[in-house]
């Protein structure tokens, strides 16, 4: 594995006003790794992730993707986020469009591939997540686990270097949340290098090569998975394992 | 009993197409107007969204009459140019109505949930292509409804042209009683005439609402 970090998060810190959300964050990850955030609501997870991509900006430390330092003014932000694919909790489909639409938007407006070509592209995607069939169906007319399998499709449509997730299967029904995981496990066969802030234990020891554990805007664990899953370091980490694990 | 009407079919419909014309060229140039400066407003564009927050106000104060009356006297006496009446009720028809559509355009832009933003900026679409494709496109679908309820305030406030002189329905109507006067039937029918006028109106909303709903 190249040990060079496509990601790197230095010192990193955020607040909102007087409130620190994210406290001299340092996080590295090498192409193919991934890495799985997890920690107790308001810890800071979402925001960390947000910061990757620029979507959250962040006051001090430096955050850096495949060398170019994210939030910079000679960095093309946009440019940055078209190689890194976003999957939200709550899907973010664009509700006006279809499905196919939303997967070929970025596309045609981003990586000006013609209409056909995207078409093409968006349907093949569309079938890796089990969707051919939904291509024309809007938003609504989809459950939840199609919306967020819509919404990773979208994500690949640029052909991204990395993939973030937000709590990806945290606003669904119980019984769809396997068939997101199947698609993000593939994803993690196939080597993308992602970051996932999930709950999702069994998604975590399965896939994961690390997993970070915050607490109040800190990085409080950072360890391989077996070994976090077997004996985290910290007392705080144990609780919480012990709280989301025990039933 | 409706003779007097029938007498007078042409010269009526020819005040019926008026009061048409000038609430086509009110919506248009209101619809227009009123989008640009909700999005001058929305976007917080410096110097020209506090302008466009002003001029909304200051509108939105002022009677309907009023503004007509400035149209039709004040205007071309303070930049010195000859106007018609149907002119200046046409631009203060749409002068008045876009701060209210303006207005209804905002808070369609408003109920845009700010993650949607979010998911077209993660793909590396630039703000203002997301605002294009994404964030306007839904707020104009949800605005129709409160759009077309304006449409049909403006529809019916044309009969305030009169008073400047238009030949518009009521105006037509007011000279016909004046000749002929038969206030019942001539005011009645002038009254019908509107409602059903509106009533399309408003069904054509809700037709292109319907069609273009959200869906959710």
């Amino acid at each position: 594995m190249n040990s060079l970090p496509l990601i790197s998060l230095d010192h990193v810190s955020k607040s909102y006003g007087a409130n620190p959300v994210l406290r001299d964050c340092s996080l590295k990850v090498a192409p193919g790794e991934i890495v799985v955030v997890c920690g107790p609501s308001g810890s800071g997870k979402s925001t960390l992730i947000k910061t990757i991509n620029g979507l959250e900006p962040y006051q001090s430390g430096t955050i850096m993707f495949e060398g170019k330092v994210v939030g910079a003014r000679s960095t093309d932000l946009p440019a940055v986020r078209a190689r890194i694919g976003m999957v939200f909790q709550s899907f973010e489909l664009y509700p006006h469009m279809t499905a196919l639409k939303n997967v070929m938007l970025a596309q045609t407006h981003v990586l000006k591939r013609s209409s056909e070509e995207a078409r093409a592209r968006s349907l093949e995607l569309l079938a890796k997540v089990g969707l051919s069939e939904r291509a024309h169906a809007y938003p609504a007319n989809l459950s939840g686990g199609q919306q967020q399998r819509v919404a990773i499709a979208r994500a690949l449509a640029l052909d991204p270097i990395a993939m973030l997730f937000d709590e990806p299967t945290s606003a669904l029904d119980p019984e769809m949340i396997n068939e997101v995981l199947d698609v993000m496990v593939s994803l993690a066969r196939e080597g993308m290098t992602m970051v996932v802030v999930t709950h999702e234990m069994g998604f975590a020891r399965r896939v994961a090569s690390r997993v970070v554990f915050m607490d109040e805007g800190r990085i409080v664990e950072d360890r391989p998975s077996a070994q976090f899953f077997e004996a985290p370091d910290t007392e705080r980490a144990r609780a919480f394992l012990s709280k989301i694990i025990a039933h | 009993m409706f003779d007097v009407i029938l007498a007078n079919m042409p010269f009526l419909l020819e005040g019926l197409r008026m009061t048409l014309l000038l609430a086509v060229i009110g919506i248009l140039g209101g619809t227009i107007l009123g989008l640009v400066l909700a999005i001058l407003r929305y976007r917080r564009v410096p110097v020209l969204g506090a302008l466009a927050a002003l001029y909304i106000e200051t509108v939105r104060g002022i009677p309907l009459l009023v503004m007509l009356l400035i149209c039709f006297f004040a205007l071309p006496a303070l930049f010195s140019y000859r106007t018609t009446a149907f002119a200046a009720a046409s631009l203060g028809f749409s002068l008045f109505i876009a701060s209210y559509l303006a207005e209804e355009f905002r808070s369609g832009l408003r109920a845009v949930r700010p993650g949607l933003t979010q998911a077209g900026l993660a793909t590396g679409l630039r703000p203002g292509q997301v605002f294009r494709l994404i964030v306007l496109p839904q707020a104009i679908r949800r605005a129709i409804p409160p759009l077309f309820s304006q449409y049909v305030r403006l529809l019916k406030f044309t009969s305030v042209a009169s008073v400047i002189g238009v030949r518009e329905l009521t105006g037509s109507a007011l000279l016909v009683n004046a000749r002929d006067f038969q206030p019942v039937i001539i005011l009645g029918c002038v009254a019908l005439t509107y409602l059903v006028v509106c009533s399309l109106l408003s069904f054509v909303g809700r037709l292109l609402y319907a069609r273009l709903a959200i869906r959710s």
